[in-house]
């Protein structure tokens, strides 16, 4: 991220990260072994807290549950348009020679009657560009134009590609996706409603085969994929996704094409949309299937850069937070987005904290058994449903018993580092996750 | 024999979230660490106002 004074060196960055961990474990072992040093207003406010974290939670559940269905009922209702616009593809590529070939070719498999795909190279340093030559020319009507330019970031990329097209509706997606033949018939049929300005997609996890992956397509379906259904019925997505998102042309370019100043470009691009007053779809059946990170520490990159991403776009866009251009769901849109990436996580690593104290200072384990079956009832239970709405294998079900407990838990502590350190204002780099050529 | 469930199912849990803490600021460490050491790229050197100036890469034909 380019902020206009010289980068900290990686070993001061490393030692002011060391520093933060080290503050925040010191801060919580003194917090829970001297709770009488706070006094009873300290107990009071733990126990508050706890509260408020249970009913949340299953508040939340249940406005998303709530929403989701009614979004679900609607989309039932709605027809495919009888003319199909032209669509221009966009596929911005950075080192990613192990698949980009399987990306290029699930579009050419598009059940689709219009469309063409333009592919930019990102001044790869392996053979990604050789690949996506290999596509260049007429497929059958559909015409695969290949560019190369000079490293320079996927928004920037981005902008080169959607500068070269013509279509009025633009998908713009990631290189390490895979789109299913039907997502584009899906998709653009919500662009019959001229307010619509753009239509997120279902991304879905490919790499399903260890414990990260699983536990990731099951995030898929019922973290993200269930609160997009959610905000669509209130056509206030706050997230397009990189993997695949449908744009009204007038609408992309409307808000200066996608900005570099942020680690979370699609983010950044939603929030920009619904500052314009566009409404923001979902489209469930238009599906694109992604690479995972299969490590933990791969997922951990990932999840660093999607927290400080995020964080840097809401600051971009904190007026939005206070104002709306006419539709009110914006700025609640926007709240749950903080609410979501800043107080949940501390709320949840807090609560998990508070019930080992309670079990081990007080000895109250049927406290903390209940409290776990009871969110290990909820989840099953979520992700039940989620997974029947979306017909996914039932099989993910299980791996719910995992989710709150040991997964989400990793997730926040990331989110919570990530969100400490974009506020202490460290640098950051882009960094590369490593493809394993899977989907 | 008779088996305490709630004790027993209270001390997994117990462990899982301490041993599951544990784990995740391990591997947050692991992560900046890891971060720390990895070469930069072009971009990054550009962005940082350092180029390379030794060599350019070989690839072999």
């Amino acid at each position: 991220m380019s902020t206009g004074k010289r980068p900290l060196r990686p070993a001061t960055q490393l030692l002011i990260s060391i520093a933060i961990i080290a503050l925040a474990v010191i801060a919580t072992i003194y917090l829970f072994r001297y709770p009488q040093k706070f006094g009873p207003f300290f107990i009071g406010a733990l126990v508050v807290t706890l509260a408020t974290f249970l009913l949340l939670l299953l508040l939340r559940h249940f406005v998303l549950i709530w929403f989701s269905y009614l979004h679900q009922r609607e989309l039932a209702q709605d027809e495919h348009p009888e003319i199909y616009p032209f669509v221009s593809i966009i596929v911005p590529a950075y080192n990613e020679e192990e698949v980009i070939r399987s990306s290029l070719s699930s579009l050419l498999e598009l059940r689709y009657p219009y469309y063409e795909i333009i592919a930019v190279d990102d001044g790869s340093t392996d053979a990604t560009y050789e690949r996506m030559k290999e596509f260049e020319g007429n497929h059958y009507g559909v015409k695969v134009s290949v560019f190369r330019k000079e490293n320079s970031g996927k928004a920037d990329t981005l902008n080169y590609g959607v500068r070269r097209s013509t279509a009025p509706i633009v998908v713009c997606m990631d290189s390490d996706s895979r789109l299913t033949p039907e997502a584009l018939r899906y998709a653009v049929r919500h662009f019959g409603d001229k307010t619509v300005g753009a239509v997120a997609g279902n991304v879905k996890v490919a790499n399903r085969h260890n414990i990260w992956t699983k536990l990731q397509a099951l995030e898929y379906i019922e973290g993200l994929n269930m609160v997009r259904k959610a905000q669509a019925f209130w056509r206030s997505v706050n997230v397009i996704p990189g993997p695949m998102g449908i744009f009204r042309r007038t609408a992309l370019l409307g808000t200066g094409g996608y900005d570099s100043d942020t680690f979370a470009e699609d983010f950044d691009m939603t929030v920009k949309i619904l500052a314009d007053g566009w409404k923001i779809h979902y489209e469930p059946k238009a599906v694109a299937f992604t690479e995972a990170p299969e490590v933990l520490l791969d997922l951990i990159k990932q999840r660093y850069r999607w927290s400080r991403g995020i964080l840097q776009a809401l600051r971009k866009q904190k007026h939005l937070l206070t104002r709306s251009s006419g539709n009110v769901t914006t700025p609640l849109s926007l709240w749950y987005m903080v609410f979501e990436g800043l107080v949940w996580p501390a709320m949840n690593i807090f609560a998990s904290l508070f019930f080992v104290w309670i079990a081990l200072i007080y000895g109250m384990t049927k406290l903390l058994v209940m409290w776990w079956l009871l969110l290990t009832i909820l989840d099953l239970l979520i992700a039940i449903h989620a997974i029947l709405m979306e017909k996914e294998d039932i099989g993910l079900a299980i791996y719910s018993v995992f989710y709150r407990m040991f997964y989400v838990l990793i997730i926040d502590v990331t989110k919570l580092f990530a969100t400490l350190e974009e506020l202490v204002g460290l640098d950051m780099s882009w960094g590369k996750l490593a493809r394993k050529g899977r989907i | 024999m008779r088996f305490d469930w709630v004790n027993i199912l209270a001390t997994v849990i117990f462990i899982s979230i301490v041993v599951t803490l544990i784990l995740a600021v391990a591997s947050y460490f692991a992560y900046k660490v890891r971060e720390a050491r990895r070469p930069k790229t072009a971009a990054e050197l550009r962005q940082e106002g350092e180029t390379k100036v030794f060599f350019s890469e070989y690839k072999p034909q």
